[in-house]
């Protein structure tokens, strides 16, 4: 029997990279990843310790022709772990790289994509929120003169600055890929 | 050829170049990294996130088109439209490469 563990981790919406990070860090400490479900739990079992890369895709498309798109990934030499919410889960050891970091994505073009496509899966929903109930909230509450309401107005200052980082934490590396694709 | 796809594919990335390079033969996925790899001694990667999205959006604009599947591998083929672009593209290639050997 194996040993196991499980991780409660939240990433936000924009922070795949981290998460690939910690997915990579886990193996080489000898733990790993066997899967991410409910809330943000992730389970590792006890293994060699090893240098695996983990990469994250976003790609809701692929799930009408998910066996031909799972193909071309282990053609190419990646092992598909699973799909949560939407991502595509992916790890390859780097022993089999010849010498470079190869990652899922080759060019800034791609990598933009893949923010556009996120931005369109996740983050038009977050944002109709944010501007159809948490600043109209702030508003209404904010004229209305009693403690129940002005706890409820701090309630929704701190959603919004909340959200204000999950946008803003997308929106740099977004610009960052765009301003590299469109410089031309 | 309209406004969209001039856009969008003139200039072209690499990635996008090699694969209607590769497409006017019928080719799988896996092939045309195979063959770039071939063609360019390993100097052009192209990885599977980039392909799968660059192949479904050339289908999607008309560049390319599906054929058959084999085993749970698509097989694509370069369109007249894709020839266009390609043809605009590799003279682009040239006209840089021209100035380029004058220039120096």
């Amino acid at each position: 029997m194996k040993k196991l563990k499980t991780e409660l981790r939240f990433f936000s919406i924009s922070a795949w990279k981290k998460e690939e990070k910690y997915l990579r860090d886990q193996h080489k400490n000898g733990w790993e990843f066997i899967g991410v479900n409910g809330l943000c739990l992730y389970h590792f079992q006890k293994c060699e310790p090893k240098d695996m890369v983990y990469q994250l895709d976003y790609n809701p498309d692929s799930t009408s022709q998910q066996s031909e798109y799972i193909q071309m990934f282990r053609d190419c030499g990646w092992e598909y772990l699973q799909n949560y919410v939407g991502y595509s889960y992916f790890r390859k050891a780097a022993s089999e790289m010849d010498g470079t970091e190869e990652e899922i994505f080759c060019d800034d073009a791609s990598r933009l994509d893949m923010m556009k496509r996120v931005f369109i899966g996740r983050m038009i929903p977050l944002l109709s929120i944010f501007l159809l109930v948490i600043i109209p909230q702030i508003i209404m509450q904010s004229r209305i003169n009693d403690p129940f309401n002005h706890s409820l107005m701090v309630f929704f200052c701190i959603l919004f600055v909340l959200y204000l980082g999950i946008f803003i934490s997308f929106a740099i590396p977004f610009w960052k890929y765009y301003k590299a694709v469109h410089k031309k | 050829m309209d406004r969209h796809i001039r856009k969008v594919y003139v200039p072209m990335t690499e990635t996008g170049f090699y694969i209607l390079l590769c497409l006017r033969e019928e080719a799988h996925g896996y092939s045309i990294v195979k063959r770039t790899e071939q063609l360019t001694q390993g100097q052009v990667k192209i990885s599977p996130g980039t392909l799968y999205g660059s192949l479904s959006k050339m289908e999607k604009d008309g560049l390319i088109k599906f054929v058959r599947e084999e085993e749970k591998r698509k097989i694509y083929c370069i369109t007249e439209l894709g020839t266009q672009v390609l043809d605009l593209e590799m003279k682009r290639i040239e006209r840089l490469y021209k100035s380029m050997k004058e220039a120096t």
